[in-house]
């Protein structure tokens, strides 16, 4: 079985290794310099920060009061609220001056719940973990908005 | 000018083009996957314009602020294109569509606060994988070239540059100090905000958890070996980061599977189609074998109704 080698110009190679030489500068400059913004050519920051042993650990999570009652989570996953915890938890400082915003787990629950009671307040609340030398210590639960859904 | 060639040469190493051709196939048919199970909020997330922050690219190619009938479009366009690019027909144009339609529909999904960056090599491997151009015989193809060569070479840069760039970013963020962060207590956070995994029975035991930190940072410091790797030891390191993704996935529920599909632009894929077509022929020499030892009953021994 016989085996071709297809040509290749000069042009063709010269923009490839252009090509190549752009990108990995960018990654560079990414990694070295910019935020999460660039994407794709940011910097690979999942998991990349320290936290020291006496930090604090916060699961940022969304409650919600049923007509019925009931005070329930509204997990934050994209099949039960139609946005994730990652989502929200960089919009806190938003929804902390403009509660409102928490519309959008509200709106995303009930369309995906429509047998449950409706919902009538929702509340951006945070499970608080304190690190004591490295080790897990207590957690809090601390409450950082809530929101009326207008009747 | 010898070490000018041997540099491009490396970039552009003439390989079997069936290489690509396979790869494509796995790789377009991956973002169908991709789209329902991984970066799969951006339709409900577009409903959600108050929550929108658009990312570089969005706002530099002025693309228009996701809607319900932006995303279902891309989706559409993801879908059909990824059949089309899969099946390697129209490479350059259904593959360019593919790659432009994908980055934007991942740029939707990282724009609203998150963004991972497991898709590096797959977004890369999506605009490299078209500058091959016609695949004669696609998955049977004997020709090679420099241009797939250069197409895999980059897909195994962002591979590899996803670990070791990851490892840049530990010790920038850590004021650049290689020990601040294999010395945090960055698992026993991500263990504490991801309870579903096997990592919350070590939860007791941060000393072995940072034991780990030192371990992958280690790794993904001088991943960057893994592109001069040949044969066996290229085997034993693409053994050794499927590990580390199952361990990840086990530990803290994080998979990585846009980068570990990507490891296959490392793998002679090339050998695929001689394996199947030898596989077939064994398959039918056998039923052909078996059929001579047990012959099959002829007609006559059957009773003919004949009467009417």
């Amino acid at each position: 079985m016989g085996q071709r080698v297809r040509g290749i110009s000069r042009l063709s190679c010269t923009w490839r290794i252009a090509a190549t030489v752009l990108g990995i500068g960018l990654l560079l400059n990414g990694s070295l310099r910019m935020s999460d913004d660039a994407w794709p050519f940011g910097p690979l920051s999942q998991y990349a920060f320290s936290p020291s042993g006496d930090s604090t650990i916060v699961i940022t999570r969304v409650e919600g009061l049923l007509a019925d009652g009931r005070r329930i989570d509204l997990p934050l996953r994209v099949e039960t609220a139609g946005i994730s915890r990652a989502e929200i938890e960089a919009r806190i400082p938003q929804i902390t001056a403009d509660p409102s915003l928490l519309r959008s787990v509200a709106d995303g629950w009930t369309t995906r719940h429509v047998a449950e009671p409706v919902l009538l307040r929702v509340w951006l609340v945070q499970d608080q973990t304190l690190l004591i030398d490295g080790r897990v210590g207590r957690t809090r639960l601390v409450e950082l908005a809530s929101w009326e859904l207008p009747s | 000018m010898r070490t000018l060639g041997s540099v491009v040469s490396w970039f552009m190493p003439v390989v079997p083009e069936s290489r690509v051709a396979v790869l494509r196939t796995v790789l377009y048919l991956f973002v169908i996957i991709d789209i329902h199970l991984f970066v799969r909020d951006p339709i409900p997330l577009s409903r959600h314009p108050e929550l929108h922050q658009p990312l570089m690219i969005e706002s530099l190619l002025r693309l228009p602020p996701p809607s319900v009938p932006v995303t279902i479009t891309l989706y559409l366009i993801l879908i059909v294109g990824c059949l089309v690019a899969a099946a390697n027909v129209l490479p350059r144009l259904a593959g360019g569509v593919v790659a432009a339609a994908f980055t934007w529909w991942a740029a939707i999904g990282m724009s609203y606060g998150k963004v991972d960056h497991d898709h590096l090599a797959l977004v890369v491997a999506l605009w490299v994988l078209p500058t091959v151009g016609v695949i004669a015989d696609r998955w049977r193809s004997v020709d090679r070239s420099a241009q797939a060569g250069w197409a895999l070479k980059c897909i195994q840069i962002s591979v590899i540059f996803t670990y070791s760039l990851s490892a840049l970013t530990k010790i920038r963020s850590g004021g650049w100090s290689i020990t601040s962060w294999p010395g945090s207590s960055i698992l026993l956070w991500a263990i504490v905000r991801r309870p579903h995994g096997l990592g919350q029975f070590l939860l007791p035991y941060p000393e072995l958890l940072q034991l780990m930190q030192w371990f992958s940072f280690t790794a993904e410091l001088t991943a960057v070996v893994v592109l001069w790797l040949r044969g066996r030891a290229l085997l034993a390191a693409a053994v050794f980061w499927m590990g580390f993704h199952v361990f990840t996935l086990a530990i803290l529920y994080i998979h990585f599977a846009p980068t570990a599909i990507c490891w296959l632009a490392f793998a002679p894929l090339e050998r695929l189609a001689p394996w199947l077509r030898r596989v077939k022929a064994r398959r039918r020499e056998r039923a052909s074998r078996r059929s001579a030892r047990h012959p099959v009953p002829v007609l006559r021994d059957h009773a003919v109704d004949g009467g009417g």
